[in-house]
């Protein structure tokens, strides 16, 4: 009876945290039709913010950017962290605690400190060698260094989850070096690489701080440019792009959902 | 024993060191140059004095730490130190909050049908997979003046006619609970899933009541999952610029706008970087005493960092 | 150098079988394949200009050489300590003992997957001893089986002819060909996820046997199944080795899995080779107390004095066989060779003891028995008469030609 009683005050729970977490990006996907320019009442259905979205030039640019600098980080950080990823497992009898400690630090380190640093050191080395000009460059540098300790741990763990005699069933089936790595190793850990390239991805979309102080004036991502127009005066435009961007990540979930399914 | 053992060990050990620099040098070099560098540099700025455009200049000294502390041209001021115990105090109170709210709910999935069990997960992590400017900005919607929630409030007396529930220190704390509810269920659904039913089933044989089962049985079991959450929550949460900066107006500062503002407005990068020195100090420090607690609880590897 | 007489006598003992090897191998394993043998899977298939590595279309079974193998892990483990050892050609070749013996080693020496520190390795008329195992025709069924997850059945079993650059078309027909020889019938689409343990095993098998390699290497492949599909499983092994003729080296732990499967064992302990031979010399002449020991036999007894062919130990006064050479340091009687008599008869090689213990099995029964101080075991079949009880007096009986002087 009692058990009964927690249950049904459980499940009350679970629905109004539902709630809590989803009214903020209803409210977002609500105005973004908002007839009038108002984010307090709703006066009735329009698509003008998302006609007006796409005629922005400003916008349109954040976008490529933002495109251009995750599909750019991504593929970097996973060849770099897939390295270091396959380094870990192959020599993790050694003592590699230095290594540990690095690949840890990106995740550690609080975002306000990494991008701080980043901005300082990018300025003073542009400054010593002309290189390195706060833009798009620096925020890959920046990103690829976020995403490598996540490529690299999601690549150890499904190595470590692997027969281990595999390695040695390859050698004994006549694979040269190479062909051990295009016919063993890269099919085997090919979930891995997948699912390392969509968090990298993902990653590198989410992330404001870091872009936000290793950006120039040129290469404002999405999310800077909510900032600023945000910081500038709420504008109803804001919501259209919020809401695409909501949309996206909707589709991963669904997406991410289908592909447990096929597995199971 | 001899000459030739010796020798072919050795060029084994070679070969072997050469695989790990060549698979390891790209990534340590890469975080090396491009964090650990920057960091170090950062520690060298606070120790610069501030020069007249805002940036860095030497000689070295230790003046910044004094402005952290709150002393200035007009003598000591607390704005600081408020920062600073207003991190700790949000830090405290978000991350207690998010542990009450995530507790039941990791609970709660685990005694739902195996089939639901991902898709409630995945319920919980979606919206933190949407940009954090974005879900900031759906409170600021949600909380500003003349919204349905602040006439609520207005009503019941909470707060002043025509304030709003945002900017202040409450809509801070909602986001930060907002923001890092997912990081919590989701380590302690792991440690739930993972629960013993013998132990709880035992101890409802030998404790009288539930409560009792519970502390002795299912609490003990859960603690690993909690402090890893802690780990994730806290933390971040400490350094959080985003959601003061926004939720916040001038009044919620935090150490992480502190620090933000001396580069971002130019105006002191060796107080920012000072300021970022007692963040790190914070971070490291948070980070060994869940080690040491995680340690003698006995749980020392199943916290994650 | 340090001596290591063990494993001298091993080889000279290695070298007096596997001359005769027929001779003392008795007549479970009929068909001794000798020199060179075609592989019956060549045979089927038209074509025979598949192997790059020597050109040659005869495909033979390759005899192996090892000479003082020594390999240590660390700076103080030592896994083989001077292992010098001759397979002959065709041979089903046991690897035999404890865990930590140096088999496993010497195994994945063969198979390049370990280098030795010192000492040389030939097969066939290869020395092979700094060639990678990619280069190496040996093929290895693992203990875990190994098999590819990523890949299905038919792509585990063309993995190793991809490797080699086989052309599709072949692999195609080699993979059908074993996959028919092995009687893997539908199993051959599916995926390794859906195969039991026994049906991973036989594929892991027929992935080694289709790149027909000189030497099949063996590492426990048995181990993780239950008791009545490894023995079935044992007979299927010994069926497709004695079909092929191919060298096949196995290593177990098991000393009845040896016996039933071998031509040959060595028996290893410490990192050195204490006896090679057949079964039958293994199991009835071993030559110290451990290889007796690790063969079953608890009956060992001190030999307190020797004069001539009359031996004292614990348990009285026993004659051997006339001319019976060996050590003089330890006496074993096998349990199964012991007749149990009612009562207190008289007579050489009569010992008088007392039933401490009787455990009945069916088929025969095992004892414990008092000898005056000493206690003894012994095995009798069950033939239907009166089995003794516990606490009966009674007198065991033990021929000469049975009782074997073993060293320390």
């Amino acid at each position: 009876m009692r058990k009964r009683t927690l249950k049904r005050g459980l499940t009350g729970f679970w629905w109004l945290t539902l709630v809590f977490l989803y009214l903020p990006l209803a409210v977002v996907v609500m105005f973004s039709f908002n007839a009038a320019n108002s984010a307090a009442s709703m006066t009735g259905f329009s698509l003008r913010w998302y006609h007006q979205l796409f005629a922005n030039d400003q916008i349109m640019s954040a976008f490529g950017n933002t495109l251009v600098l995750a599909l750019a980080s991504s593929l970097i950080a996973l060849a770099i962290g897939c390295l270091i990823g396959y380094g870990m497992y192959r020599h993790r009898h050694r003592k590699l605690g230095w290594l540990i400690v690095l690949i840890y630090l990106p995740i550690v380190l609080p975002d306000i400190v990494f991008g701080i640093s980043e901005m300082a050191f990018f300025v003073k080395l542009h400054e010593l060698t002309g290189w390195f000009k706060p833009g798009l460059g620096t925020m890959i540098i920046a990103h690829v260094t976020f995403q490598i300790p996540f490529v690299a741990l999601i690549v150890y763990s499904r190595f470590v989850g692997l027969d281990p005699t595999l390695f040695e069933a390859a050698k004994d089936l006549y694979a040269t070096p190479i062909k051990r790595v295009v016919h063993f190793m890269l099919p085997t850990i090919k979930p891995a690489l997948i699912s390392a390239f969509f968090l990298s991805f993902t990653l590198s979309v989410d992330d404001f701080v870091i872009s936000f102080f290793t950006s120039g004036p040129e290469s404002a991502t999405l999310p800077i440019y909510i900032w600023g127009a945000i910081k500038k005066g709420v504008s109803p435009e804001i919501n259209a792009i919020a809401t695409l961007m909501i949309a996206a990540v909707a589709l991963a979930a669904v997406a991410s959902l289908a592909i447990n399914r096929r597995k199971a | 024993m001899n000459d030739t053992a010796v020798l072919g060990r050795s060029r084994a050990m070679v070969t072997e060191t050469r695989h790990l620099l060549f698979t390891v040098s790209p990534g340590a070099a890469w975080i090396i140059l491009f964090l650990v560098l920057p960091s170090a540099y950062l520690m060298g700025v606070a120790f610069m004095t501030n020069g007249p455009y805002g940036l860095p200049e030497m000689p070295l000294s230790l003046e910044s730490f004094r402005q952290l502390a709150g002393f200035g041209f007009l003598g000591w001021s607390p704005g600081n130190l408020y920062t600073l115990l207003r991190s700790l105090w949000q830090t405290v109170v978000a991350t207690g909050l998010v542990v009450v709210v995530a507790y039941p709910i990791a609970y709660y999935i685990t005694t739902c049908r195996a089939r639901w069990r991902p898709i409630m997960l995945l319920l919980v992590v979606v919206p933190s997979w949407t940009n954090q400017v974005i879900r900031t900005f759906g409170w600021m919607n949600l909380l500003a003046p003349g919204t349905p929630l602040s006439a609520a409030a207005e009503t019941l007396g909470l707060i002043a006619p025509n304030m709003g529930l945002y900017p202040s220190n409450f809509a801070v704390t909602l986001g930060l609970v907002y923001n890092f509810l997912p990081f919590m269920v989701l380590p302690l659904y792991a440690a739930f899933e993972k629960l013993d039913t013998a132990q709880v089933e035992a101890a409802q044989d030998l404790y009288a009541t539930p409560i009792k089962a519970f502390w002795h049985a299912v609490f003990p079991q859960t603690l690993p999952g909690l402090l890893a959450g802690v780990v994730l929550v806290a933390i971040p949460a400490f350094g959080m610029y985003v959601i003061p900066e926004l939720l916040g107006g001038g009044k919620a500062l935090m150490l992480g706008n502190l620090v933000a503002n001396q580069f971002s407005g130019g105006s002191n990068w060796p107080l920012g970087a000072a300021g970022a020195i007692l963040m790190l100090l914070a971070t490291f420090a948070g980070l060994y005493a869940m080690r040491r607690i995680g340690k003698r609880l006995g749980g020392g590897e199943e916290v994650v960092i | 150098m340090t001596e290591i007489p063990s494993a001298q006598r091993a080889t000279q003992h290695a070298g007096d079988s596997s001359a005769t090897p027929a001779d003392s191998g008795e007549a479970e394993h009929v068909a001794q394949p000798h020199g060179s043998s075609q592989h019956e899977l060549s045979e089927h298939g038209p074509s025979e200009h598949d192997r790059p590595a020597d050109g040659g279309s005869e495909r033979s079974a390759s005899s192996i050489h090892m000479q003082g193998l020594h390999k240590r892990f660390g700076n103080s483990t030592v896994a083989l300590d001077g292992v010098d050892l001759t397979i002959q050609a065709g041979e089903f070749f046991t690897l035999l003992g404890p865990s930590g013996c140096g088999k496993t080693t010497l195994l994945r020496i063969l198979a390049g997957l370990e280098e030795a520190d010192d000492g040389r390795l030939t097969i066939g008329q290869r020395d092979v001893t700094d060639v990678p195992p990619h280069q190496r025709s040996v093929n290895t069924v693992f203990q875990s089986y190994a098999l590819f997850p990523h890949l299905s059945v038919r792509e585990n079993l063309a993995f190793g002819l991809k490797m080699r650059g086989v052309d599709r078309q072949q692999r195609e027909e080699r993979v059908a060909r074993i996959a028919q020889f092995i009687q893997l019938g539908d199993l051959i689409d599916r995926r390794i996820d859906q195969l039991s343990g026994g049906q991973r095993q036989r594929i892991a098998l027929a992935r080694a046997l289709v790149c027909e390699p000189d030497v099949l290497l063996l590492d426990e492949p048995l181990s993780a199944l239950d008791a009545g599909l490894r023995s079935q499983l044992q007979v299927e092994l010994l069926r497709v080795q004695k079909r092929l003729g191919m060298t096949f080296v196995f290593v177990t732990h098991d000393q009845d899995e040896a016996m039933v499967m071998s031509d040959r064992i060595a028996v290893l302990n410490g990192g050195t080779i204490q006896q090679v031979g057949p079964p039958r010399d293994v199991y009835e002449r071993p030559v110290n107390a451990f290889v007796a020991r690790f063969m079953g036999h608890d009956n060992l007894y001190p030999i307190s004095r020797r004069e001539g062919d009359r031996v004292t130990t614990e348990l009285g006064e026993l004659v051997l066989e006339p001319g019976t050479a060996g050590s003089d340091e330890l006496l074993l009687i096998r349990p199964e060779t012991l007749d149990v008599l009612p009562g207190t008869q008289q007579g050489a090689n009569h010992l008088h003891g007392r039933v401490v213990e009787r455990l009945y099995r069916g088929s025969h029964a095992e004892f414990r028995l008092a000898v005056g101080a000493a206690t003894i075991q012994a095995t009798i079949n069950n033939r239907g008469h009166r089995l003794p009880e516990v606490d009966d007096e009674v007198t065991l009986v033990v021929a000469a030609e049975d009782l074997v002087t073993v060293a320390a």
